[in-house]
């Protein structure tokens, strides 16, 4: 798993790099455009295009069917049937695109995740530290140590929460660039990097796991924590990243499926993609 | 505060019930202002005034003479004047701020008391605002569908002078003045200050959680609600209650569910409330946390509350502040036009919007120290510097008007510790927070001296305030006296003590009765549901015989007489707005003021009785007690302005003509 999101963090890293310091908008939308082209083309590969041709043709069809003979009953179930009919093949004909395409847009969104999801602390301000432990560790009976780099301070003494197997610090940014927190466990060392300040578009990685396959694809933004200690997760709670148009907040995610879409109904005909 | 004292309920309490119920119903759609700020005519002259309130011409005068204030002893140096101000009658924040908005009197404003009363229900009533409830609604279930929006509407007669300063095309900024909720409609800045509510509509209702046994303070019984606490493995489960649902026929309180993580050890908590999860140490406040009460799937109102961790263990104690309106969604109109608020809190973040938002109940109550309420003043204080410096540096036209509350807070609160005859002082709490009155003086110091760098030669500075101050060492029980002079009658005169809004009072041998701060009413046929005094003769010859006894009688304890003057209202104030003003209105000597009980109609035993209460200072007396303060960069050429003077000198200042209701003059050279 992290060879693959190796990859495809590069990718995205890349692709995003000329517009760090810009306004998200556009590295959003460099991104939904080269996702639509790249699906357009991926489903063109992976899809019967004649049978999609075929069914969306025969619902044409039938749709004209039912307005031509709106008098007659039997005709117009008979053509409402024949449109189930054509719909279930013309879905069938996707399945087969969206199995091969689901895996990678999975990927690519948890790295736009990391881009777009979270804001970097600011300098001066405070946010929490959590560790998660496995759920036999006790937290009051495991000597636990959180150092920091510079830029950052432990805020507060650990509170410790046995019922929830967590660990919690507050942590306070006080001066901007790349941070990095150290967990000492038992004699290991786990390491935790923390953004503070940076360009509109900067990189952010919330959690740090040592958790499953799906934690790990989830949150690709670091490398898996070892094994041999009793932490699952260090995770730090960035505050969520404003995206907005003409005042009105929009969740990246959405942003990026309308304009991910709207490409691609742009580009269809250009790429001779029947969709 | 005793039982007895919790069986009656005081001004403070009052306050909180009255604008619980309009906010309750304003809530479901209040009025709404023009959403664009006004356009502007480009003048040369331009005026900032900074309300001070409370701050007292007579403690200015001596530290002044002591050298203290650099800015405002630069200010005089360089050509500034400086005078007492006179107050108000009764000199009341409400009134008196409603003095200088009009440039009027009570009898053209029509406030006359915090609290006026209903004539035919013989209830007090608040004075500043009242709501209205959609006119139209529809039920379903249990579902209440409002068809209309309500409203919440200012009582305040008579023009404000930036409406005035609007038609003559002169911009304003008006931050935070008292009398202005809701906002009279402007397409001025304007943002609404005292009598602005909490969420749940009240005054100002603070939550605290404990598991200590001893705390005793009840929701109607002094401005906060304790909530048992227990923890139970490390943890507290809790609610914080909000506004009622109104969209319910049952309109039952929303609550927001929180929990509390104690580490086993450390003095340190994890809450988490909404999705937020934020460390407190022990005596650690938090910043700002947003919370949202759901009315029904389509409708939230959004707060906005800090929380106290005051103790982890042995015992637990958690405060929360009352919940403000939320400044970027205020569900009841806090400001014109409405984008001023949401502007000043993208700038700013979260803001403190509830009217006096320094929590002196929670001081009152013991729940919050000195201390801890100086920590949470000063963040009010902090924050009215850093806007007065935002709306500073974009000031270039027009006039800025800029409040301040904590000179009046830290007065009310730390007055004790300035006068040792005085029965709440304390030798070692004196010793610490003996310096805190100057201190907040010398604040506002540093306040002016960024006015004064803005300023350049066409601009006119103004300091003001809108009384004085002095120590509240007695209370008077009007009712009762009134009761031993035989000018009311109880039904059940063994149940004197338990009585409270006048629900033992039997009115067919009532004469006069006491309702507000300073206010006395004569118990008049025609008026009043039961009157028994007949308009014109008879009633002018018992205002007088009680006008002349109240100013005659002495306190038996200090020998000294308890109210300097009784103002015959129709004799004292002009304009036409008397309908709800009181028969007679109280002048208290220094150090003498009305008591806790007496206001909302309680009797309780004794005439006098000593104020014990940390809320220790105060402003009832008669006005030539305690002036306020005027200081210009201008030569003032009237010896004694009044608030409404000053009115007039703002509007003369742009050579804006002012309305003839208006009773003051210029008083700027």
């Amino acid at each position: 798993m992290g060879i693959v999101n190796l990859v495809f963090g590069r990718v995205v890293d890349i692709v995003l790099l000329p517009f760090r310091g810009a306004s998200p908008w556009f590295g959003l939308a460099t991104v939904s455009l080269l996702t639509a082209l790249l699906m357009l083309e991926v489903y063109k590969l992976t899809s019967n295009q004649a049978a999609i041709r075929r069914a969306k043709d025969r619902i044409k069809a039938h749709l004209l069917e039912l307005r031509l003979f709106q008098d007659s009953m039997r005709v117009t179930l008979r053509a409402q049937a024949a449109i189930l009919k054509a719909n279930l093949s013309y879905l069938t004909a996707n399945l087969k695109p969206l199995l091969v395409m689901i895996v990678p847009l999975f990927l690519i969104l948890a790295q736009l995740g990391l881009w777009f999801d979270r804001a970097p602390l600011r300098p001066g301000e405070e946010t929490l530290v959590k560790v998660g432990l496995e759920e036999n560790a006790d937290p009051v009976s495991i000597p636990m140590e959180l150092e920091t780099s510079s830029g950052l301070e432990i805020a507060s003494p650990a509170v410790r929460i046995p019922d929830e197997h967590e660990v919690a610090w507050r942590l306070k940014a006080t001066a901007a660039g790349p941070g990095r927190l150290t967990l000492r466990v038992g004699g290991l060392t786990l390491v935790k990097s923390v953004a503070v300040g940076g360009k509109s578009l900067t990189k952010v990685s919330p959690l740090a796991s040592r958790g499953s396959l799906w934690k790990q694809a989830l949150y690709p933004g670091e490398r898996a924590l070892p094994a041999g200690t009793p932490v699952r997760s260090i995770e730090i709670l960035y505050p969520a990243k404003n995206l907005s148009i003409f005042g009105l907040r929009v969740h990246w995610l959405v942003a990026y499926l309308i304009l991910s879409i709207a490409f691609g109904l742009a580009f269809k005909g250009v790429l001779k993609v029947e969709v | 505060m005793s039982e007895q004292k919790r069986a009656s309920l005081s001004r403070r309490e009052f306050m909180k019930a009255g604008i619980a119920a309009s906010a309750a119903l304003g809530l479901g759609g209040a009025a709404r202002f023009t959403p664009k700020v006004y356009g502007r005519a480009r003048s040369a002259k331009k005026m900032i005034i900074l309300g001070m309130d409370g701050m007292d011409h007579g403690l200015m005068t001596g530290w002044l003479a002591e050298g203290r204030f650099p800015t405002f002893q630069k200010l005089l140096r360089e050509g500034g004047d400086f005078r007492p101000l006179r107050t108000s009658l009764p000199p009341q924040s409400p009134v008196a701020w409603s003095n200088f908005i009009t440039g009027m009197d009570p009898g053209g404003h029509a406030i006359f008391d915090f609290i006026h009363r209903d004539p035919k229900a013989y209830f007090p009533i608040f004075s500043a605002a009242e709501t209205i409830g959609a006119r139209k609604s529809v039920r379903v279930g249990k579902t209440v569908i409002p068809l209309s929006g309500g409203q919440v509407r200012n009582l305040r007669k008579g023009k404000a002078f930036w409406q005035i300063l609007e038609e003559a095309d002169v911009p304003a900024t008006i931050f935070k003045i008292p009398s202005n909720y809701p906002p009279v409609p402007s397409r001025q800045r304007t943002l609404s200050g005292m009598n602005t509510p909490d969420l749940k509509g009240s005054y100002g209702i603070f939550n605290y959680y404990t598991n200590e046994t001893t705390a005793v303070i009840q929701e109607a019984g002094g401005g906060g609600r304790v909530h048992d606490a227990y923890v139970v493995g490390n943890r507290v489960e809790a609610e914080l209650p909000g506004p009622t649902n109104s969209f319910r026929t049952d309109a039952p309180e929303t609550t927001v569910p929180f929990q509390v993580f104690l580490d086993p050890a450390n003095a340190a908590a994890k809450v988490v409330i909404q999705g937020q999860e934020f460390i407190l140490k022990e005596r650690e406040w938090s910043g700002w946390k947003r919370v949202h009460f759901n009315l029904i799937p389509t409708q939230s109102i959004s707060g906005i509350c800090l929380f106290y961790l005051k103790e982890v263990r042995p015992k637990f104690k958690l405060y929360i502040s009352p919940v403000h309106i939320d400044p970027a969604r205020p569900a009841l109109p806090i400001s014109t036009p409405e984008s001023y608020a949401r502007e000043l809190e993208r700038r700013f973040g979260p803001f403190f919007t509830k009217g006096l938002p320094a929590d002196t109940s929670a001081l009152d109550n013991g729940v919050l120290d000195e201390e801890e309420f100086l920590e949470l003043d000063d963040m009010v204080l902090e924050e009215s510097m850093a806007m007065l410096e935002y709306e500073l540096a974009r000031f270039d036209e027009g006039l800025l008007f800029y409040y301040f509350s904590s000179t009046d807070q830290r007065q009310h609160m730390f007055w004790r510790f300035t006068d040792p005859t005085h029965p709440a002082y304390d030798g070692k709490l004196a010793a610490r927070y003996g310096d805190v009155i100057a201190g907040i003086y010398g604040d506002m110091d540093k306040a002016l001296e960024m006015a004064l760098r803005k300023a350049d030669k066409d601009t006119v500075v103004a300091v003001m305030s809108d009384h004085g101050f002095n120590a509240f060492r007695r209370g008077f029980n009007l009712n009762t006296w009134l009761l031993q002079a035989g000018y009311h009658r109880l039904a059940k005169p063994w149940k004197q003590e338990e009585s409270s809004l006048f629900d033992n009072t039997d009115w067919s041998k009532s004469r006069a009765y006491g309702v507000g701060l300073n206010g006395l009413y004569i118990n008049e046929s025609g008026r009043e549901r039961d009157g028994i005094v007949a308009a014109g003769p008879d009633k002018d010859n018992l205002v007088r015989e009680i006008a002349q006894k109240l100013e005659a009688l002495t306190d038996p304890k200090t020998g000294e007489r308890a109210i300097l003057k009784a103002f015959v209202a129709k004799d004292v104030y002009r304009g036409r707005n008397l309908e709800m003003a009181p028969d007679i209105v109280l002048g208290f000597n220094r150090g003498y003021r009305i008591s806790w009980q007496s206001p909302l109609g309680g009797f309780p035993r004794e005439v006098f009785e000593d104020n014990t209460q940390r809320w220790s200072g105060d402003h009832m007396s008669s006005p030539e007690v305690l002036p306020g303060i005027l200081l210009a960069n201008r030569k003032i050429a009237a010896e004694t302005p009044a608030l409404y003077d000053l009115t007039a000198t703002a509007l003369s200042v742009f050579g804006v003509e002012k309305p003839k209701e208006m009773i003051g003059e210029n008083v700027l050279e």
